[in-house]
């Protein structure tokens, strides 16, 4: 979503600069939640303040809020349908391809010490094998990755 | 409602944890509705997220329309969706007026550090956890790791969601 954001606010609209763009999205990734809300609130504020950020957080979520309440309300009762079912058992499946995909992705981008197979590591074992809710593995990694990884360029 | 409380609060508890991409989610609402409050079975979650890969929009949110809908209507919905964007937007709220000191800190590219390696494992996590709950027989196997090899194959030159299509197009013709 961020690059159709990019085009739409830096190039075409000009509303904002290239590197205020990019630096907007360094903290949009920093703090929790979806990258596109978090960009919306930030450039929303940066251009016209709190009605300005209420008014771009708005416009990101409701179009996907009404095509998925479009969806549920109309598609709903054909996903009992064998052939809607299995074509949507096949897109679950592949979803578990597309996390290994970005597992593999993420893992070649950030595992370059061994600190952070270690973090990494831990923070799998918080959720996989002490069974805490997931969010505990993240806090988890997080705390230990900032302590104990060095700097290092991503 | 305490349905209503309890709806909100996993999808807030979701949203904070929705760092980046959206992928991060898929475990956190896993644990949330399936493992913790049995609100559906895993087939049926697995099937609100296929949906919410394939439509615009951030899968955090899509999934929480969604699911809130599914267990509550409309006003679920509308609480769901509210929910998961809320703890970001409070934080980013509590946050901004001192980011102007803290941009371009050495500290900051630290936490971003430490938070993509949390985030790196929630998501080995999740191949685990998702691909153990969805895969069932060799040929959802074959099928998962068709979808692996693809997007390594196409890596950059196709969105995620060709991938998904394919799948639910072989899915048609082999469940």
């Amino acid at each position: 979503m961020s690059p159709v954001m990019w085009h739409e606010l830096v190039i075409k609209r000009r509303w904002i600069k290239d590197a205020d763009f990019f630096s907007v999205i360094s903290l949009a990734t920093v703090v929790p939640g979806a990258i596109a809300v978090n960009i919306a609130y930030l450039l929303g504020r940066s251009l016209r303040g709190k009605s300005g950020s209420l008014v771009a957080v708005l416009g990101t979520i409701l179009p996907s809020f009404f095509v998925i309440l479009f969806i549920a309300f109309f598609l709903l009762p054909f996903f009992k349908y064998p052939k809607v079912a299995a074509f949507l058992h096949g897109c679950a499946i592949a979803v578990a391809g597309q996390l290994a995909f970005a597992g593999f992705i993420f893992g070649r981008k950030l595992l370059r010490r061994w600190q952070h197979f270690v973090v990494c590591a831990v923070g799998v074992i918080t959720v996989g094998v002490f069974k805490l809710h997931p969010i505990w593995g993240l806090i988890t990694a997080s705390i230990l990755g900032f302590w104990l990884c060095p700097e290092n360029n991503l | 409602m305490q349905m209503l409380f309890k709806l909100f609060m996993s999808f807030a508890l979701i949203g904070l944890g929705a760092y980046g991409g959206g992928l991060v989610t898929i475990p956190l609402i896993q644990y949330e509705l399936v493992a913790s409050r049995h609100w559906m079975e895993f087939d049926e979650m697995a099937r609100i997220l296929a949906i919410a890969q394939m439509t615009p929009g951030p899968i955090a949110i899509n999934a929480a329309t969604f699911t809130g809908f599914r267990l509550n209507g409309i006003l679920g919905a509308m609480l769901a969706t509210t929910a998961v964007v809320l703890p970001s937007i409070l934080i980013l709220i509590t946050v901004v007026p001192w980011v102007e000191k803290f941009k371009d800190n050495r500290r900051a590219s630290r936490i971003g550090q430490g938070v993509h390696l949390g985030v790196l494992s929630l998501i080995f996590y999740a191949v685990w956890s998702y691909g153990h709950a969805a895969i069932e027989r060799w040929l959802d196997l074959v099928i998962a790791a068709g979808a692996f090899l693809f997007l390594i194959v196409f890596e950059g030159k196709v969105h995620p969601i060709i991938a998904i299509l394919i799948c639910g197009l072989i899915g048609m013709f082999v469940f």
